[in-house]
């Protein structure tokens, strides 16, 4: 069984609810209708409801598989705005709320703040961008984290590390070049993503061209003053480094190179990179010449998961990323 | 509203978005390179223009503004 079924499975389990703003687009609604009559979640219809029930019908899908939510229906709305105002977090007050819930993405988000949702769902109408304004303003960041970034779950085959053939991997998608303080975010994030998606313990390597002051330059003194900061911020958690990627994932390598304790080095089930040329460039060597399949990118750092796919994904890659975004939300409850 | 009791708002806000002393700050304030900071505290700037001045400036514009006076202008562009 595949990474990927097994969420299924574990997606069926617990289904969750998660909003689709993008829900008259037809790769959506399909992704939501086959989820949703699956099983997997409960789809929320976020938009013009007269818009969304004729594409429903003429599309065959059968409407009660879906909750579809009307925006322009004023009463929910201002149960809503009102509930959300309420939050000690808002950050908009509720005639410019009011404004923005015109647009269903904010509307979801909505709902979602409120515990109304339990996952946003989208990017495939709305840019990267638009949808982390979105969260950023209306989801907000978890306490003490400086960035959105996301990861990566690679399945690479042939590889046996700690956790087979999977390894963890980020940021190689969202943050371009975090300050060190920023970078202990993604490490952070990261090692809370796992631990809700895949009920790993994380053991979280900070990776650069240097093993433990084997090199020497700012590049690296970036990367170990972030793994100061994640150690002081969280130190529950097993990050450590900073590592080669070989000395952080290959035992017989960290045996050598590493000579001290260390909960992470050789085992390390996920790996930080220092910044997104590297971790951009290593995802596609992973893909181009480990014939790795790379699910995601996650988004992580807001305080409830939402989700960005690719605007050129298919429904099947789609539907993967919904699946994984609730299994998130339900880990995220624990 | 004048400009000059935009550019007083705009700093009031600035101020409090980047938790500074209104008075440290003026419409010639480089944020960048003075007031630095996470995209965050941008995302929560726009949002207090937005509340407080019934504005909607959008964030790629906010962020490339240079001085709390280029800001201003955004601001007012959109009044």
């Amino acid at each position: 069984m595949s990474i990927l079924d097994k969420l299924y499975e574990k997606a069926k389990q617990n289904p969750q609810r998660v909003a689709f703003p993008e829900a008259t687009n037809e790769k959506m609604m399909q992704a939501a209708y086959e989820t949703g009559k699956d099983g997997y979640i409960v789809p929320i219809l976020v938009g013009d409801a007269d818009e969304i029930k004729k594409l429903v019908a003429e599309r065959g899908y059968d409407e009660n598989v879906f909750k579809i939510v009307d925006i322009n229906e004023e009463g929910y709305k201002a149960e809503l705005i009102e509930k959300y105002v309420a939050l000690p977090t808002s950050l908009l007050k509720e005639k410019a709320l009011n404004r923005r819930m015109a647009n269903p993405l904010y509307y979801a988000m909505v709902m979602q703040a409120v515990d109304e949702a339990d996952v946003t769902f989208a990017g495939i109408d709305n840019t990267t961008g638009d949808v982390l304004l979105a969260g950023q303003m209306i989801i907000g960041m978890k306490p003490g984290i400086k960035t959105i970034s996301s990861i990566g779950l690679c399945d690479i085959p042939g590889y046996e590390g700690s956790e087979g053939s999977l390894l963890a991997v980020g940021d190689s998608a969202v943050c371009t070049n975090p300050s060190a303080e920023e970078l202990a975010s993604i490490a952070i994030s990261a090692c809370d993503t796992v631990s809700t998606l895949l009920d790993w313990e994380p053991r979280c390597a900070m990776v650069c061209y240097s093993t433990l002051g084997s090199g020497q330059g700012e590049l690296i003194d970036k990367v170990t003053e972030a793994l100061k900061i994640a150690n002081e911020q969280r130190p529950d958690l097993n990050i450590d480094g900073e590592f080669q990627l070989d000395a952080a994932i290959v035992p017989e390598v960290a045996a050598k190179k590493v000579k001290r304790e260390s909960k992470v080095a050789g085992k390390a089930n996920v790996v930080i990179w220092p910044d997104l040329n590297v971790g951009n460039v290593a995802v596609k060597l992973i893909q181009q010449f480990g014939h790795a399949n790379a699910y995601g990118p996650m988004l992580q750092g807001f305080n409830k998961i939402v989700c960005d796919c690719s605007r050129g994904a298919p429904v099947s890659e789609i539907k993967g990323n919904v699946v994984i975004s609730a299994v998130r939300a339900a880990g995220s409850k624990k | 509203m004048d400009r000059k009791e935009l550019e007083a708002k705009v700093i009031e806000l600035v101020a409090m978005s980047y938790n500074k002393d209104a008075s440290e700050l003026s419409v010639d304030t480089n944020m960048k390179e003075e007031l630095g900071g996470a995209s965050v505290i941008m995302v929560g700037l726009v949002s207090e223009i937005e509340n407080e001045l019934d504005v909607l400036v959008p964030l790629p514009v906010a962020a490339a503004c240079k001085t709390i006076g280029e800001l201003c202008d955004k601001v007012e562009e959109q009044m």
